[in-house]
């Protein structure tokens, strides 16, 4: 049945996420309250489009420096290509200077600090100001800071190994 | 095993009164990565679809694979986000797929909206079918997710229901006033709140 109504429709709605995760992430977020099936749907589908784009984006970066092989210095450059996802994404990925990328020392100055105020966006600095144990209702659920300290200690040794050449954005 | 645990904890990552948050740092990686999880989606999943638009010689990073399991973890926290603010300030208490669909504009992602609309009408269209024949239709998302194939999206809607009509007094699924409406939104609602054998409204609603 559930074979058949996806030959028939040509494309398949079947969600590559389970939803209970993607529940669960949505959940993190204090003001959230309740979730329809419906809403529920649309972030996990929205999401695997962000997914593709951003492995596109970034298979692309990779052809460009001729390399076969997906690495952290391509999904960076990928982000930044794009203003939507640079805008809230630029300051999750880790630092260059933790990457282990010497031939960049003016990276982590230069970062711009873009501010979509004027669309009423919420600001991605929220998560640095409030420490995690306060977990205020404006707070989201996920603080940054984790993410980065979990990757900093594998991302030198990682980038070492697998770029020995230095790579240029431009 | 480990992702049935945790859509097994559906209860309390849903409860508004005391979510789990395991931001707690420890020493162990061990710890650290089981309680990364509960906060990712699956990195077989992302992993999964990235193979799909790469070329195919390519490889990808473990760190790459990571770096994008956040990015796209933090991608719905950042719609999420956006929708919940709406639903405050219009003074609703359930997201709703326009509310979604108004955050993906709002944050720049219009180039989604498009396929989003067409995914929304044939998920209606069979959430419609399988409404006739439920017990079929959960034995069969069973068998699925028991083989770990694809996570059938019936599935996941059903035991949110059942766990949170638990948990919250409220159901989860009855719609509040909405200050306006896309043409498939009756549709949702009318499905929702009849519940029943219903394929000819829903077609109704569809024509």
């Amino acid at each position: 049945m559930v074979m058949a109504d996806e030959e028939e429709n040509g494309v398949s709605i079947q969600l590559e996420f389970p939803k209970g995760r993607v529940k669960k992430i949505m959940a993190l977020d204090k003001d959230v309250k309740r979730v329809s099936s419906e809403a529920l749907f649309l972030v996990s589908r929205s999401t695997e489009l962000f997914l593709q784009f951003l492995a596109e984006k970034s298979a692309q970066v990779a052809i460009e420096k001729k390399r076969k092989t997906v690495n952290l210095e391509h999904i960076r450059v990928a982000v930044k290509r794009h203003q939507p996802t640079r805008d809230f994404l630029l300051d999750e990925l880790p630092p260059p200077s933790q990457a282990a990328k010497p031939d960049k020392p003016t990276q982590p100055a230069g970062r711009p600090k873009l501010d979509p105020a004027p669309r009423g966006t919420r600001c991605i600095d929220q998560f640095f100001r409030k420490p995690e144990p306060e977990n205020t209702a404006q707070a989201p659920g996920q603080p940054p800071e984790n993410p980065a300290q979990a990757q900093s200690p594998e991302n030198p040794d990682q980038d070492q190994a697998q770029s020995p050449v230095p790579v240029d954005e431009s | 095993m480990e992702d049935e645990s945790h859509n097994n904890t559906l209860p309390n990552g849903f409860n508004t009164g005391s979510p789990e948050s395991p931001f707690l740092k420890t020493s162990t990686t061990t710890t650290q990565h089981n309680k990364e999880q509960d906060r990712f989606l699956p990195i077989a999943n992302v992993g999964r679809i990235m193979k799909k638009v790469i070329p195919p010689n390519g490889k990808i990073s473990k760190d790459a694979k990571e770096t994008v399991q956040e990015c796209v973890s933090e991608f719905i926290s950042f719609v999420t986000g956006e929708a919940s603010d709406k639903c405050q300030r219009e003074k609703r208490k359930t997201i709703n797929g326009d509310d979604v669909i108004w955050a993906i504009t709002t944050l720049g992602f219009e180039d989604y909206v498009e396929p989003l609309k067409t995914y929304l009408q044939k998920y209606k269209e069979i959430e419609g079918e399988k409404l006739s024949i439920p017990k079929q239709m959960r034995s069969e998302q069973r068998l699925q997710q028991h083989h770990n194939n694809y996570h059938d999206q019936n599935n996941q809607p059903f035991n949110g229901a059942y766990a949170s009509s638990n948990l919250i007094s409220q159901p989860p699924y009855v719609p509040t006033d909405q200050k306006f409406s896309l043409t498939f939104s009756p549709n949702s609602i009318q499905s929702q709140l009849r519940q029943q054998d219903q394929i000819d409204s829903v077609g109704h609603w569809y024509e």
